[in-house]
């Protein structure tokens, strides 16, 4: 073949994956392209001529593709477009499909020509720790200067900024043993797993099991490796006890073997999409035995401008080569320190495909790969290393490297020799895949024949097999896989079932020889850059700066020069960077350590995380039985909690704070109706329940009579407010609790802790019941009325049901429950019927007060009518910190009662302290002032801050029955300061001095509600 | 005067009484009454109290139900039980329990509308609980009969299988959360989204 | 994502399923002489814990099960749970020797209180592994 592109002449040979029967459309930086089905977007634009995938993150210097699958940290690509788009994508793993349309990323203007690539030749500017020695000064321009200009320059994809069309999941599922990854020892692992009978899940991230079984060396019982991995494929099938996942990656390993999976379940097929499949699901399996079969990938070698894009993994080379027909260039150079590559200089030479030498770091190379390589006439030099790349157009085009002997420690290059070529294919040995092994805290050893980590001990339900246990012949990958998947299963409780091993020649793993370091031709370190982590751009001479300027911890240097980190964290770098850091200190690789993998394995989706949590489900909203019509009447909402209440109803072109006044003069003159069914509701029963109940309330319960409400304070043990509300005694021994309404599980919980923690002998049952009734206030002078004229049992006259005090009876055919009950200061009562009946009830109350001028009111309103008696509201009057004795309500605590939950802490010395903030109330010299709330009281007003605060506004609103603002807050020592000035500056300069007055505004005898 | 209006929690959808083109058949259920019962279990006095009233004995084995003519009692927790019967009937029945359990540690309460039930039914209906709850269902433990709280979709739920093979699974939620409920279950339960789990190849 | 075992009703999920209580076996002064409790003894009942690395003793609640509480013994290095046992019992004997520092000297001073709760018979145990599952 001659020439681009570079697609390979049909042949049985090459172009397993690929179907050339058809035809696939897409685009790339809106050039339209055509490739094959079964292409990636890696081989189709491969295949097309282009080298140039990407700007690297810092240097912003041409890249092209280095890998095979999501090992790939260079040629990311965003595919999709408006809400569809997804970035960072790796163009090795993303698979072809017509109409893909996929973006480079990191490239202003454009691809070919980058302004950013100014930064290359600045880049001695541009250390290992730069921004962090450069940015710090002048100090406020990091905000404004630095840092917008960096996430400009700097950075990945970009997040699509529209909406996400699409739906995502999540599922959980329990496995007796999960495999991680389909390679030949997942398989093994699988199958013998399976024999047992028990349930087995085998996920794998690529779109077909095998991993690399097909472009790798040896025979499986005499046939092709591929031919194996098709029949135990359809046998998963037919097992009832096997779930294979493909195109999932399993990101995350957490405690208790709790595994995270990432599924792209249509990224490959949008038509799936429309049949109502998810995009992505993440998977959350719990497995009783998890064996990691991850498989190793191949690490780079540091040689000078070893980035080029033409530079490629030797085993992706004759991966897109066999899988795609595609070839990364016409002639091409091999850079190996083990047997593994000269495997790629065959497939190259078998496909047609130049192979300019092989160039070995080690002196000797026999091996039976090395051997077939010189009998095809390929030319072998061991003892040399590539000294350097010769490139056109900008480092775009590959031209040649220069070659140099080279043995471990020799130094400077003095003698080299220029090999033309348009692509290099490396390998610098391979490094087990142990980040699942390391996210739960397994430890790893440094195997020296492998010249890489491997896992070691592990706490969890875990075991590795195969190549990501650094066993890299094929025959012992297979035996592994068997045994871990045999003793996982043992391990589950399974039986030995019937498993027919397969059988593989032994040997064949090869050696390898470690180089950290290909020195170059010219003064060290001048205009050649040794990558080590192509993502992050960091070279071998950012480590050893980092060295030489004593970061010494291997994690001290990750963080100093970003190695390891962002999307690749560490697949390709951490080896390589660690025996840089080897070279420069003199220290060995496990002295040095290595830094923590963490997941995830690579990223995935965000939708994938929120699943279906999007939209109308982000959040579960409650809803009251009264919902519907408060929507229908314009009802603008106040979350509590997930409860949504109405907040005020606006009508005729109101705004909020008109609708809210007249909410709350139509209480005040007539009579108005509240939506309060989110009220927690407890009924609390048993021999001791009053007992119980004078130990969690400050005040006395038990001495409530039978039919009667009592207000009740509750504190925690530290002496601060946490709870109040009316508790009605409906019996004996049978009392019926409310809380607020954000308290209402919290408080039954709290209830249910004391009786089975502390009082276990008490004789007490407690049962939440708050949905089980729909409760409305019905108040205002006209209250009264409105009820009388509905039929039923109950008699609501003055004499007959006083204030504090409850009938249980039927209104309008409803049965119900009512307390004489007031949180505005009217006559006011709080009906109670089953959810049910809620809606009924409501509108039935709605037309009966309709002669009366009946309004239905918000939350706002109730705050405001609320304040203007100066009750306080848990939550805005305390913050956690606040005593009864604070909001003067020493009255609601018992001196009587021996002990209740908080007492002793109320005489702790700093709670009975002098000095401390007091509820008081707040009139603003100008009555139109209505302080923010949250607003500081200050001792003495100046120019600027600091200024000693004393206190805070607690609740502050414009109140039109007095028309006028009013407000509370908690003021130092506020009960001694009655009728004196505080000052309150705003921002902007502002300053709003009030009066400190009692917090009653209205009413202060009670009047109004005793009618 | 007429009649109290009654609305169940999920009247307003159009679709409460069977919900179309999903990949399980799902429909709310309202005509049912349910009193939760407080007791000791440790009293066989309490115990007998009971029986006389529901003509069954109270389940005392964690997440197990027992049922009687159509009546059925789940186990809730040691001294807990939640009585599922006829809505209408069970004014009657809570008023015969307190009569018998009179001057015994109980409690009994009417909370026939603190709950809303959707009925999910079809081959699909576990793997679409497991997309919302953390829970093994195809555990052999989970059959007929099995009463299990848990968090689905994010918010207390208890799940009664009431038959299986095939299965129909009744879904309790806190009434405020119907809505939320049905709507998460519309989104998930779409014929495009099955998983198929651990089924085999034809 | 820990699993948990409720001793009480013999449920076995996610940690998300419970809740988990803090710290055991702390007194309450004021449940045993409200009258003479010092500010300092008030102080230790609320806010000073122990915070061993190794075997550790809490309180935890099946928050979507049966809705009791229980106490764990859990080791906060490995985060295995060694055992489970009743929420008014002490660990049993076998669980109580393997507790050490702060710990062993509490369950030591319990020990010679007269009166003192007695230990559980035997811890309810269960493993990750779902061994028994099927």
């Amino acid at each position: 073949m001659s020439g681009r592109p570079y697609r390979l002449p049909e042949s049985a040979a090459q172009g397993s994956r690929i179907d050339r029967s058809k035809t696939v459309s897409f685009s790339f930086d809106g050039k339209n392209l055509t490739g094959f089905a079964g292409d990636t977007v890696a081989s189709a634009v491969l295949a097309s001529g282009r080298k140039v995938f990407g700007r690297s993150f810092k240097y912003h210097r041409p890249r092209g593709v280095i890998g095979l699958g999501s090992e790939e940290m260079n040629a990311l690509v965003a595919v999709g477009e408006a809400g569809r788009k997804e970035p960072n994508l790796r163009a090795t793993q993303v698979e072809l499909y017509n109409g893909l349309v996929a973006t480079s990323q990191n490239r202003w203007p454009s691809l070919e020509f980058d302004v950013g690539i100014v930064n290359n030749y600045l880049s001695r500017l541009f250390p290992s720790g730069f921004y962090y020695k450069t940015f710090m000064w002048p100090r406020s321009f990091w905000e404004s200067v630095y840092e917008p200009i960096i996430r400009n320059a700097a950075g990945l994809g970009e997040a699509a900024r529209e909406h996400d069309p699409d739906t995502y999941e999540q599922m959980h599922v329990h496995v007796d043993v999960l495999v991680v990854g389909g390679g030949v020892a997942g398989i093994a692992a699988a199958e013998a797993a399976a024999a047992s009978g028990k349930r087995v899940m085998l996920a794998d991230e690529n779109a077909v099991l095998g991993g690399v079984a097909d472009i790798s060396v040896g025979s499986i019982d005499g046939k092709p490796q591929g031919d194996w991995v098709k029949a135990k494929a359809a046998q998963f099938a037919k097992a009832g006890n096997v779930h294979v996942l493909t195109r999932t990656t399993v990101v995350g390993h957490y405690h208790h073997n709790y595994v995270l999976a990432a599924e792209r379940v249509a990224d490959h097929e949008p038509s799936l999409l429309d049949k109502g499949a998810p995009r992505h699901r993440l998977w959350k399996i719990r497995a009783g035995q998890v064996i990691v079969a991850s498989g190793a990938l191949e690490r780079p070698i540091a040689f000078a401008n070893n980035d080029r894009p033409g530079i490629m993994m030797a085993s992706a080379t004759r991966g897109i080569v066999d899988r795609y027909a595609t070839a990364p260039g016409m002639n091409g150079v091999i850079f190996t320190n083990n047997d593994d590559a000269y495997l790629t200089a065959l497939k190259l030479h078998e496909a047609g495909v130049g192979v300019a030498r092989i160039i070995d770091v080690r002196a000797n190379a026999s091996s039976e790969l090395a051997e077939a390589a010189r009998k095809a006439g390929l030319q072998v030099q061991t003892g040399a290393a590539i000294a350097g790349i010769e490139t056109s157009g900008g480092g775009k085009e590959i031209t040649g490297v220069k070659v140099a002997p080279y043995s471990k420690s020799r130094g400077r290059v003095v003698n080299e020799e220029k090999v033309a070529c348009d692509f290099v294919a490396v390998s610098g040995g391979f490094n087990p895949v142990v980040h699942l092994w390391c996210h739960n805290a397994g430890k790893l050893k440094f195997d020296e024949t492998i010249q890489s980590f491997r896992p070691d001990r592990h706490n969890d339900p875990i075991m590795v097999a195969g190549a990501a246990n650094g066993t890299f012949d094929l025959a012992g990958c297979l035996e592994e896989g068997y045994a871990t998947g045999e003793a996982a299963a043992k391990a589950v409780g399974g039986k030995t079932g019937k498993l027919t091993k397969a059988a593989a020649p032994g040997g064949g793993a090869g050696s390898v020889e470690a180089i950290w370091f290909a020195p170059a031709t010219g003064k060290y370190n001048e205009g050649n850059k040794h990558f080590i982590d192509f993502q992050n751009d960091v070279t071998a001479a950012d480590l050893e700066l980092a060295q030489r300027e004593g970061y010494e911890s291997v994690e001290h240097t990750k963080r100093y020069t970003t190695l390891g980190m962002a999307t690749d964290q560490g697949k390709t770098s951490n080896i390589n960077g660690l025996g840089v850091i080897s070279d420069a200190t003199g220290k060995k690789i496990p002295e040095i350590g290595t830094t923590t993998f963490r997941p995830p394995y690579t990223p995935y989706s965000f939708g994938s995380i929120a699943g279906t949590k999007k939209g109308e489900l982000f959040l579960p909203v409650r809803r009251t039985s009264i919902y519907d019509w408060h929507i229908a009447r314009g009802a603008t909402w106040e979350p509590v909690g997930q409860w949504r209440r109405a907040y005020c109803y606006p009508t005729g072109g109101e705004n909020k704070k008109d609708a809210i006044n007249r909410e709350i003069l139509a209480v005040r003159n007539k009579v108005g109706l509240l939506d309060a069914s989110t009220l927690g509701k407890i009924e609390i029963k048993g021999p001791d329940a009053g007992k119980f109940l004078d130990l969690v309330y400050t005040n006395v319960f038990s001495s409530l009579k039978v039919g009667k409400c009592r207000y009740g304070l509750m504190m925690n043990e530290m002496g601060f407010l946490m709870d109040d509300g009316v508790t009605v005694r409906l019996g004996e021994d049978h009392f019926l609790m409310h809380t607020t309404s954000g308290g209402a599980d919290r408080i039954a919980q709290w209830l249910e802790e004391w009786l089975q923690t502390e009082w276990t002998t008490l004789k007490v049952f407690v049962t939440p019941v708050t949905e089980q009734w729909a409760q409305f206030a019905i108040a205002g002078p006209k209250a009264r009325k409105v009820l009388q004229k509905l039929d039923g049992d109950i008699d609501f006259s003055e004499d007959a049901f006083e204030f504090m005090s409850y009938r249980e009876g039927t209104l309008a055919g409803y049965p119900v429950r009512v307390f004489r009950i007031s949180f505005s200061g009217e006559l006011s009562y709080e009906i109670a019927t089953p959810s049910n009946f809620g809606r009924g009830l409501w509108d039935t109350l709605m037309e009966a007060g309709a002669s009366e001028g009946i309004e239905p009111y918000g939350t706002e309103a109730l705050h405001v009518l609320r304040a203007e008696k100066g009750f306080i509201v848990i939550g805005d009057e305390t913050d956690g910190t606040v005593t009864p004795y604070d909001v003067n309500m020493g009255w609601a605590v018992s001196k009587k009662k021996e002990d209740f939950i908080g007492k002793r802490s109320l005489s702790q010395s700093f709670l009975a302290s002098e000095g401390r903030k007091q509820l008081v109330g707040l009139e603003t010299k100008d009555p139109n002032d209505v302080l923010p709330d949250g607003a500081y009281a200050v001792a003495e007003v100046k120019p600027q801050p600091p200024m000693k605060m004393i206190g805070q506004v607690t609740s502050s609103y414009w109140s039109p029955t007095l028309e006028r603002s009013i407000a509370m807050a908690l003021i130092e020592g506020g009960l001694s300061k009655m009728g004196e000035t505080v000052s309150f500056p705003l921002e902007g300069g502002k300053v709003v001095e009030a009066k400190i007055v009692s917090p009653v505004f209205l009413d202060p005898e009670g009047k109004r509600q005793d009618v | 005067m007429s009649d109290p209006v009654f609305n169940s929690a999920l009247a307003h959808a159009a679709d409460h009484d069977g919900a179309k083109d999903l990949s399980i058949a799902m429909r709310e259920i309202s005509d049912r009454g349910m009193i939760d019962l407080r007791g000791e279990a440790s009293s066989s006095k309490f115990k007998q109290a009971a029986k006389s009233v529901l003509g069954l004995d109270l389940p005392v084995k964690p997440r197990t139900s027992v049922s009687k003519g159509n009546i059925t009692v789940f186990w809730l927790s040691v001294d807990q039980w939640l009585i599922n019967c006829p809505r209408g009937g069970h004014h009657k029945l809570l008023a015969d329990l307190t009569k018998a359990l009179d001057g015994m540690h109980s409690l009994a309460v009417d909370v026939s509308d603190m709950r809303a039930i959707i009925r999910l039914e079809g081959e699909h209906v576990r793997e679409v609980l497991m997309k919302g709850s953390s829970i093994d269902f195809t555990l052999p433990e989970y059959k007929a009969g099995l009463v299990r709280r848990l968090v689905f979709a994010e918010i207390a739920a208890l799940v009664h299988i009431v038959s299986d093979k095939p299965d129909t699974v009744d879904i309790y939620v806190f009434r405020s959360y119907a809505d939320y409920t049905w709507k998460w279950l519309k989104a998930t339960a779409k014929p495009g989204a099955v998983i198929g789990l651990f089924s085999k190849a034809d | 994502m820990l699993i948990v075992h409720c001793p009480v009703c013999g449920v076995e999920g996610d940690e998300t399923d419970f809740h988990c209580g803090g710290q055991a076996h702390i007194r309450r002064p004021a449940s045993h002489d409200p009258h003479n409790i010092t500010d300092e003894e008030q102080r230790d009942y609320l806010f000073m814990r122990f915070n061993p690395k190794g075997l550790h003793f809490e309180r935890w609640r099946c928050d979507r099960g049966c809705g009791k509480w229980f106490h764990a013994a859990r080791d906060t290095a490995s985060l295995e749970f060694k055992g489970y046992y009743g929420i008014t019992e002490l660990p049993p004997k076998e669980l109580q020797a393997q507790a050490t520092g702060q710990w062993a000297e509490f369950f030591k001073a319990r020990a010679a209180e007269t009166g003192a709760t007695r230990p559980a018979k035997k811890a309810a145990k269960t493993s990750a592994k779902k061994a028994s599952k099927k």
